[in-house]
């Protein structure tokens, strides 16, 4: 049983990891704007599906043509700010949340459309197979440089936003947007900025997703209720707490799932989460 | 304001001439119309009280509630176990889901009124997706496969009829009760105090305002009203399973044809029904059929185009525009009076 | 405040139900919709409703169920005189001169509530004579008790849930096996191995839905029977994000045969799985995702050696003209090289039906619908490999068969019963490392 648990755990904390960088986007968007981007699992999608066509032409491995996905993924983010969310930032919150939902309908449609309903994966990937570290712990090694790269990019992002004059004006914006501005900090400028991070963050997400994991159009509604889940508890806005909040859900899901069964795994974790916001219904550690 | 007056008030305004004709046209309508549209027509009328029973805690007490599909559910559940379980009657089940989606309203209003907008949206669908999964595993309710109903004679007492007729006006006159509510309440001091806390926050904090029990009542009434949708639902379809009783997707439709309708307004879910109902039966059939998806597409492009230019809905539109003109004449008969002094 | 308004309340119901009591006078208790079905004069075009999910994530599925349609459509309607098929030769429906079927699809998208919608259209906007459908259990549970209740035969062309035939239906009909069925003979042919491979346990992993619970209350009712020790037994939810703590629970109580219920996504995540924790144990699917193109091409060369039970196989070609000039048409027209479980039966469906309209002699669906009672087809004038077509009076065909059929050489060959079998199992599967 100690050796199964092992492996259990060592899952469950690489999952988390991923949880935290699909949802890593999510929380910069809505610290410095207060807009939840409902259709966040389908810029996703949209990621593992750019970097499957790379990959079959010119023949990139997702790896290779992370860059290009991550850049692609945060223009989509811009031209969303730019032609949707835009309009509705003095609106209702009933019209922003209904703009990212007819998003998402559309960005799900337009995949089935473009690209059929058929599952797709990268063939003979780049990182593949698993490194047998004890003889009852092997850890896929896909999941491994995702979580690495997820590491990675809280640290830089978290660093950017609170070590740089960039990032400590996209944090004034998200205190205080009218004082920012009266301070002299282009809002709108930061509004892009927070689209361009948040989605290419994501974009990042989908591209190490795709190593492992199949493609389809629908793939972006389980990855990206976990990501609110994941943005929720931590506290919308709060980088540490997503980091914690991911890392959580991920060790919930497979211990839950190991202890419990399968079937309730994602019950523990809607649970837990659900207990957690009532506890406290700023998340882990969002603002109040 | 008595009473008297409110119904003469009422009385006097086009809208409500407007639509109780409708209603009465509504009434003949299933001479007219047959088959698979008269199916449409109970689907639309059926969401219209959904989409109206959302109003009450998304338009009225603004809370974005995204799991409605909840109570819709276990309204259907309750009258399909509790006939299977312990063989009651149809009607004495749509009592009990009544009576558990008051209960499970109020538990989740009361810890969640609280958390602000997109944070209680994302726990009403967290929501959603445990009661989905309890279902899913409850083999007693059916688990997965779901629930059929035994298929009994024709009647009253039994809630089921060979024809689609005694549906469609059993769901009707759900429909006018809820409406019914939806008036009471927007000219009640509930109603009242969700306006003003809209209005201007401040100003009703300082006043002292609790809207926490009103919210309750709020949430109570639209759980129950939604689980008695469910109850009719599946006394119509005599099949119920997890996936048609509590996705998220339901829910976000129902809260979707407040919205687009009017959120806030009395008529506006019924408009709202009116539209997307058609909007998906219809981009299903003509679209849906060749597998592309590009009913999605539209879909969700107009679901944007609404949220953007018209977030206050339909019937929000139109109150403007009548508004609008109204202004102008009373400042056209303004600048006459003015002129003629 | 209150009193009054429950007042005005009460005001508006007792008018509403007053109306509606008055109105129930106009309005008759008889049904208030015609239905327009096919006249029993001489048609030209005979309309048949299929209703499968053409969108979401079922779509691949569906879309080739659709493919697989289209083609046995063209055989009724063309001429081939070459196939000994129901309806092959000549064109069209023979009695009714000639008539041609025409299908009209409709799209489920996966949901119960939308194929009933669906159901309810094309019985009566469509005027269709028959339905047929759906894969998805659920769609077919409540697209049936829509036709049902107006009449019409509803056709099952591969859903396998046995509730479907076991509601005292009048109008519906299976062809194939359901999952009881499946259980049986899977065990059928472990009983006949069981001494060979040693086998004493067995674990279930399927997914949490009708289609993987009832597979499950098959198996556990025929281990039980054969004396199996039953060492795990997980459901799990269906499109699941990682298969790990499945696999581990697997690996730890290490069966002699694992039985497997899942669609694409999930089968081929489970492979994965194995092959990451260096562990496989010899699996036995219920077809659905592990037989999918999908599938293949997901896994190319780890499909390698997965055992299925299946209600068809490519290789049964080799034994049967039909199927083999079958398979070289579907080949033909839509580059998809092989024929399997789902679209065999698919093509054949219409066969089977238009061999029922053919002997009503018209296009009324209740005649229709007697025909399809009195079906009778022997083993050699069907694609797929069963001894006939023959109903029983739940509308289930009762002479079916199973094969168990494994992946050998990139695609899946016929290893029980013997009759069929082209090739010797292997077995236990290799471990990954030997591959």
């Amino acid at each position: 049983m100690s050796e199964v648990i092992l492996q259990v755990v060592g899952s469950g904390v690489l999952w988390g990891f991923i949880f935290v960088l699909s949802a890593l986007g999510l929380t910069i968007i809505f610290g410095v704007m207060d807009i939840c981007n409902f259709a966040h699992g389908d810029f996703l999608m949209m990621a593992m599906f750019l970097a499957f066509w790379l990959s079959v032409w010119p023949g990139l491995d997702p790896m290779l043509s992370l860059p290009i996905v991550a850049i692609a993924i945060a223009l989509l983010g811009v031209a969303t700010y730019w032609l949707l969310i835009r309009h509705v930032l003095k609106a209702s919150g009933m019209a922003q949340i209904f703009v990212t939902f007819g998003l998402m309908i559309f960005l799900r449609g337009l995949a089935q459309a473009l690209w059929g309903a058929d599952y797709r994966s990268i063939t003979d990937p780049l990182v593949q197979g698993s490194w047998n570290i004890m003889p009852n712990l092997s850890l896929s090694k896909p999941q491994v440089v995702a979580a690495l790269c997820a590491i990675v990019a809280t640290i830089l992002v978290y660093l950017f936003m609170t070590k740089t004059r960039t990032g400590l004006a996209l944090q004034a914006v998200s205190e205080d947007k009218d004082a920012a501005s009266l301070m002299g900090i282009p809002v709108q400028k930061m509004y892009i900025l927070a689209w361009i991070i948040g989605a290419g963050c994501v974009g990042i997400a989908g591209g190490l997703l795709s190593e492992f994991y199949y493609i389809y159009p629908e793939v972006g509604m389980v990855y990206g209720f976990l990501a609110f889940i994941t943005v929720a508890l931590g506290g919308f806005g709060s980088i540490k707490g997503v980091f914690y909040a991911g890392l959580i859900i991920g060790m919930v899901q497979a211990l839950g799932g190991f202890f419990f069964g399968s079937a309730y795994q994602y019950l523990l974790v809607y649970g837990l989460y659900f207990v957690c916001v009532v506890v406290r219904p700023q998340g882990l550690m969002g603002r109040r | 304001m008595t009473d008297n007056n409110l119904i003469k008030k009422l009385w006097q305004r086009p809208s409500t001439i407007i639509v109780t004709l409708l209603f009465l046209f509504l009434l003949v309508v299933p001479k007219i119309v047959t088959g698979y549209y008269l199916h449409a027509v109970i689907l639309i009328i059926m969401y219209a009280t959904l989409g109206t029973a959302w109003n009450w805690i998304g338009g009225f007490a603004g809370q974005m509630s995204l799991g409605n599909a909840v109570y819709f559910g276990l309204g259907a559940y309750a009258t399909a176990c509790s006939q299977l379980w312990w063989g009651w009657n149809p009607w004495l089940g749509l009592l009990l889901g009544i009576v558990l989606s008051g209960i499970v309203a109020f538990l989740i209003g009361l810890p969640c009124f609280r958390l602000k907008g997109h944070y209680f949206a994302i726990a009403t669908m967290a929501v959603g997706e445990i009661v989905n999964i309890i279902f899913t595993n409850w083999d007693a309710a059916g688990g997965a496969s779901g629930l059929y109903l035994t298929i009994k004679e024709s009647s009253l007492l039994n809630f089921q009829f060979a024809s689609k007729v005694p549906y469609f006006y059993i769901v009707l006159v759900l429909l006018v009760l809820a409406t019914a509510i939806t008036i009471w309440l927007k000219n009640s001091r509930s109603g009242y105090y969700f306006r003003a806390i809209k209005e201007d926050p401040e100003a009703a904090k300082a006043l002292g305002i609790n809207l926490v029990n009103r919210k309750l009542m709020a949430i109570i009434l639209s759980g129950t009203v939604s689980s008695v949708a469910g109850s009719f639902w599946i006394n119509y379809m005599l099949f119920i399973d997890p996936p048609s009783a509590f996705l998220i997707m339901t829910s976000v439709q129902i809260a979707l044809i407040a919205v687009m309708g009017g959120m806030g307004t009395v008529w506006g879910p019924i408009v709202g029904a009116s539209i997307i109902i058609p909007l998906s039966e219809g981009s299903r059939m003509f679209l849906g059929g060749t597998g592309s998806g590009i009913d999605l597409v539209i879909y969700g492009l107009l679901i944007m185009l609404v949220a953007i230019y018209q977030p206050g809905g339909i019937v929000g539109a139109v109150n403007n525009y009548t508004k609008k003109r109204q202004s102008k004449k009373k400042a056209t008969l303004k600048a006459v009076q003015e002129v003629s002094e | 405040m209150l009193k009054k308004s429950k007042k005005k309340l009460a005001v508006l119901s007792v008018i509403s139900l007053a109306l509606i009591g008055s109105l129930f006078l106009f309005a008759g208790c008889g049904s208030g919709e015609t239905t327009e079905t096919g006249d029993v004069t001489d048609q030209e075009i005979i309309k048949i409703g299929v209703i499968y999910a053409l969108t979401g994530s079922s779509a691949p599925t569906g879309l080739d169920q659709k493919k697989a349609i289209e083609l046995g459509g063209e055989i009724v309607n063309g001429d081939y005189p070459d196939l000994n098929l129901p309806m092959a030769a000549g064109e069209g429906i023979t009695n009714l001169n000639g008539a041609k079927i025409e299908f009209v699809f409709a799209n489920s998208e996966g949901s119960a509530e939308k194929g009933a919608s669906e159901a309810e259209r094309l019985i009566n906007q469509e005027g269709v004579v028959a339905l047929m459908g759906c894969y998805q259990s659920s769609v077919v549970a409540s697209a049936s008790q829509v036709a049902e209740r107006a009449g019409i035969p509803f056709f099952v062309v591969e859903s396998s849930s046995p509730t479907l035939t076991e509601r005292g239906f009048k109008n519906i009909f299976r062809q194939g096996p359901h999952d009881a069925m499946f259980g049986d003979y899977t065990f059928n042919y472990l009983n006949s191995v069981k001494n060979q491979y040693d086998i004493k346990t067995v674990a279930m992993i399927y997914e949490n839905t009708a289609f993987g619970k009832d597979s499950a209350a098959s198996w556990t009712k025929n281990a039980e029977a054969g004396g199996y020790e039953i060492v795990a037994s997980m459901p799990y939810p269906a499109n699941t994000t990682s298969m790990n703590s499945e696999v581990q629970k697997l690996k730890a109580a290490d069966p002699d045969v694992v039985l497997a219920a899942s669609y694409v996504s999930d089968a081929t995540l489970l492979m994965k799985t194995f092959k990451e924790n260096n562990y496989m144990p010899t699996l036995i699917a219920q077809d659905a995702g592990f037989v999918e193109q999908d599938y293949f091409k997901i896994l190319g060369a780890d499909a390698e050696y997965t055992i299925t039970r299946e209600a068809y196989c490519s290789d049964y070609s080799a034994k049967n003209e039909n199927a083999k000039k079958v398979g070289e048409m579907f080949n033909e027209k839509y580059g998809i090289a092989n024929l399997n479980g789902n679209t065999a039966r698919a093509v054949q469906a219409p066969l089977i039906l238009a061999d029922a309209i053919n002997r009503a002699g018209s296009a009324d669906p209740a005649a229709i619908r007697d025909a399809l009672a009195a079906t009778n087809i022997s083993c050699d004038q069907l694609i797929m490999p069963w001894s006939g077509i023959k109903f029983d009076e739940n509308g289930q065909n009762q002479a079916i068969n199973v094969l168990i059929c494994q992946v050998q050489g990139g695609k899946y060959v016929t290893v029980w019963p013997e009759e069929y079998a082209t090739a010797d199992v292997v077995w236990p599967y290799p471990a990954w490392s030997e591959r």
